[in-house]
């Protein structure tokens, strides 16, 4: 039977995100998964927005999605340019539409800069890789987006918001992990793991392996294969996401990242992003369901139609639409809808990290590695850097 | 591919409780109540585990009625009322139970019932009480070990249910409580008004304060026990059985659903089956 220090579990952005920040360090690592590729999974399914923080009411300082988030905004630039993925800062535009509006989005711009511009912040960052939040009025709002509706009187501008292909970036890291040392086995779903003393023995449906070390990143499943060595110590609920994509012959509408503020009662995300590789992407249609729910509802597109045609009214984008799909992820406190990301070694089960991100979690994946190396760090795994670390080079990781 | 449950039927609930009793033994957290209510706030699933305090029964069914009649989580409650929740407590006769492990179940939009916990910290509360509404989206199904008192309560229960599904009587409630009266298990089969389940508690409860069949209660002690209101709990109406266990006094258990001689046959008969005797 094979032996690692470590054991990653998955192979979305979170998997892949900690494994190659693990391969600038001598370790023996592996990352498993059930599909035959990388990032198949919510991964693939998403806005595709990162740099987040600045923007959003559910940045709360003090939690962890808030801290992962901010601390990674930094980071980004230069991860995305090692890797030589896409990433473009594009900007994001809170709509204002009456005044119950603006205070909120005021309550943001103060809890954006208490966070992290102000010298004292908790997540302080330097001005010249986090530019300030600034307030639009009308006309300036025109200048950058000529199309949108005239009921939008102004915008809180966020210009640190960015877009880049998650699926990209998950490859890259992978394959930069695998030319850094760490080994990767696909096409191998977790049937059972059993806890000893100093070891876990992981059964796949092809595969045992003994590792010391285990990393549950599996997504929408952390609950389940936790379960298996009773390390759930926590709780989520899955939650289905439609989304729009509209062609390529969109994309000159727009070019910001805008969304409108939650109404009370009316959960869903009412948001367009103009994504990397062209046409807007609107969304996002909200339901909790069962994991595994394959349905595609109607009033997924008749919702996600109604956002764009409120945000860029007159356009037949009925005849654009390119395609309608979902992702399922985990919200965790979803009966308050303060969700957080879980990253931590449960009560009882020592060496053992679980990883539930869940909203902007792809986002938060520069910062994910190095809070995940740190927890192993304080577990008393031996962490030596690597001196030939090399940032840039590639090794295939699929089946050969 | 199953879908997400619309109403919360008597296995729903189970599927509920189980999925918290498993929480919490997975996380070494005490043993408490576990508390399952409909979206008028009235119980249809209960089960208290052994060792966890008689009081957090009617803590932890009351947390699960303030999250359905207020629409809102325990946190969110406390949030809103700045820490002073319990000044709403003229209200209700007490009932409101404004504090963490109270959660409203969530589906297609709409608050469809409730689930309370009482036994541990406000913390461990919440937890156990997340794990059980997320219950309602898995698929498996799962049955958690209980100890010994509670398992005993959950296999006379089942018997009562089969017996009564068999031969096609009115759908009951079941009420067991334990030697001081106190609720072990409550359990409201679908189609059950929720008024019988207040009658079965009633029942048990008298059957167990007076040891003996709860008519009983009226014949032994005269007929002011019914009238005097010394305790509301007091029904002396048939359909109550106080048990022995190994020729020792266990507890009672309560039926409601059918004329009161029937509830107390069907209780009668089933016992017959398992190793209990009724006290006379
Ligand atoms: C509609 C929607 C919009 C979103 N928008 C954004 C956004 O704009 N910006 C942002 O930052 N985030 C966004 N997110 C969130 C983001 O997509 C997720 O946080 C992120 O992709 C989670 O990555 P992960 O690695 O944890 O999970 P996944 O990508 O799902 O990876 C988990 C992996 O584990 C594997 N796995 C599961 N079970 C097993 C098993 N039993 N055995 C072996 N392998 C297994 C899977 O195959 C999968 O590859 C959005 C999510 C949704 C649904």
């Amino acid at each position: 039977m094979e032996e690692y220090d470590v054991t990653i579990i998955g192979a979305g952005i979170a998997g892949t995100s900690i494994a190659r920040e693990l391969s600038k360090y001598k370790i023996n690592a592996i990352v498993i998964d059930k599909n035959n590729d990388i990032a198949l999974e919510m991964t693939s399914t998403n806005m595709a927005l990162v740099c987040q923080g600045g923007d959003s009411l559910t940045f709360r300082p003090g939690t962890l999605h808030a801290e992962l988030n901010i601390k990674s905004i930094p980071l980004w630039p230069k991860l995305t340019e090692e890797l030589g993925v896409p990433f473009k800062r594009i900007g994001g535009l809170g709509l204002i539409r009456n005044k119950s509006d603006y205070m909120k989005f005021l309550k943001m711009y103060t809890r954006a800069f208490r966070s992290s511009l102000r010298r004292d912040a908790p997540y302080y960052i330097s001005e010249n890789e986090f530019k300030p939040l600034q307030f639009l009025d009308r006309k300036s709002l025109k200048d950058l987006e000529p199309y949108i509706s005239s009921k939008v009187l102004g915008a809180l501008y966020d210009p640190n918001l960015s877009v880049t292909d998650p699926i990209k970036l998950a490859k890259a890291l992978a394959e930069n992990a695998r030319a850094n040392g760490i080994e990767f086995l696909l096409g191998n779903e977790i049937k059972s793991i059993e806890k000893n003393k100093d070891y876990f023995i992981v059964n796949t449906s092809k595969n045992s392996i003994k590792t010391k070390f285990v990393i549950n990143a599996t997504g929408i499943n952390v609950d389940k294969i936790a379960e298996m060595v009773k390390a759930r110590d926590f709780t989520y609920v899955p939650v289905k996401g439609i989304l729009t994509d509209f062609d390529e012959e969109t994309t000159e509408l727009f070019s910001h990242q805008a969304f409108y503020l939650p109404r009370l009662g009316d959960p869903h995300v009412r948001a367009v992003v103009p994504i990397i590789s062209g046409g807007l992407r609107v969304g996002i249609y909200l339901d909790f369901v069962m994991r595994t729910d394959k349905s595609l509802p109607s009033q997924g597109l008749r919702h996600n139609l109604n956002v764009i045609g409120d945000i860029i009214p007159g356009y037949p984008f009925r005849k654009h639409i390119k395609r309608t799909f979902f992702g399922i992820m985990p919200l965790t406190n979803a009966e308050t809808g303060w969700h957080d990301f879980i990253v931590d070694i449960p009560n009882y089960v020592p060496r053992w990290i679980n990883v539930v991100l869940g909203p902007a979690g792809v986002s938060s994946a520069p910062m994910l590695g190095k809070k995940v190396v740190d927890l192993l760090m304080m577990s008393g795994v031996h962490l030596e850097p690597k001196p030939n670390f090399n940032p840039s080079t590639k090794r295939g990781v699929g089946n050969e | 591919m199953s879908r997400v449950p619309n109403k919360v039927t008597l296995s729903i609930a189970l599927k509920i409780i189980n999925a918290m009793i498993r929480f919490a033994k997975d996380n070494e957290m005490l043993p408490g109540s576990y508390a399952v209510v409909d979206e008028g706030g009235h119980v249809i699933a209960f089960e208290r585990r052994d060792g966890a305090p008689a009081a957090t029964a009617d803590i932890a069914i009351d947390k699960a009625w303030t999250a359905v009649t207020m629409k809102a989580s325990g946190r969110i409650l406390e949030v809103i009322t700045r820490g002073q929740g319990w000044r709403l407590n003229v209200k209700h006769k007490g009932r409101l139970t404004i504090i963490p492990g109270a959660i409203p179940i969530i589906a297609h939009g709409r608050i469809i019932g409730g689930v309370g916990h009482s036994g541990g910290s406000a913390e461990d509360d919440l937890k156990i009480a997340q794990a059980g509404w997320a219950a309602i989206f898995r698929e498996d199904d799962f049955e958690s070990e209980v100890e010994e008192r509670l398992s005993m309560a959950r296999k006379l229960s089942k018997e009562i249910i089969k017996y009564v599904t068999d031969k096609s009587l009115r759908p009951v409630s079941v009420a067991i409580v334990d030697e001081w009266g106190e609720p072990l298990l409550l359990y409201r089969m679908d189609r059950a008004p929720f008024g019988t389940l207040e009658l079965a508690r009633d029942k048990a409860w008298t059957a167990s304060a007076f040891r003996s069949f709860s008519e009983n209660a009226l014949v032994f002690y005269g007929e002011k026990v019914s009238t005097t209101n010394w305790n509301e709990r007091v029904l002396p109406v048939p359909g109550g059985v106080a048990l022995e266990y190994n020729k020792e006094f266990v507890g009672g258990i309560g039926i409601a659903g059918n004329e009161p001689e029937k509830d107390k046959e069907i209780i009668v008969e089933v016992i017959k089956k398992l190793d209990f005797q009724a006290i006379t």
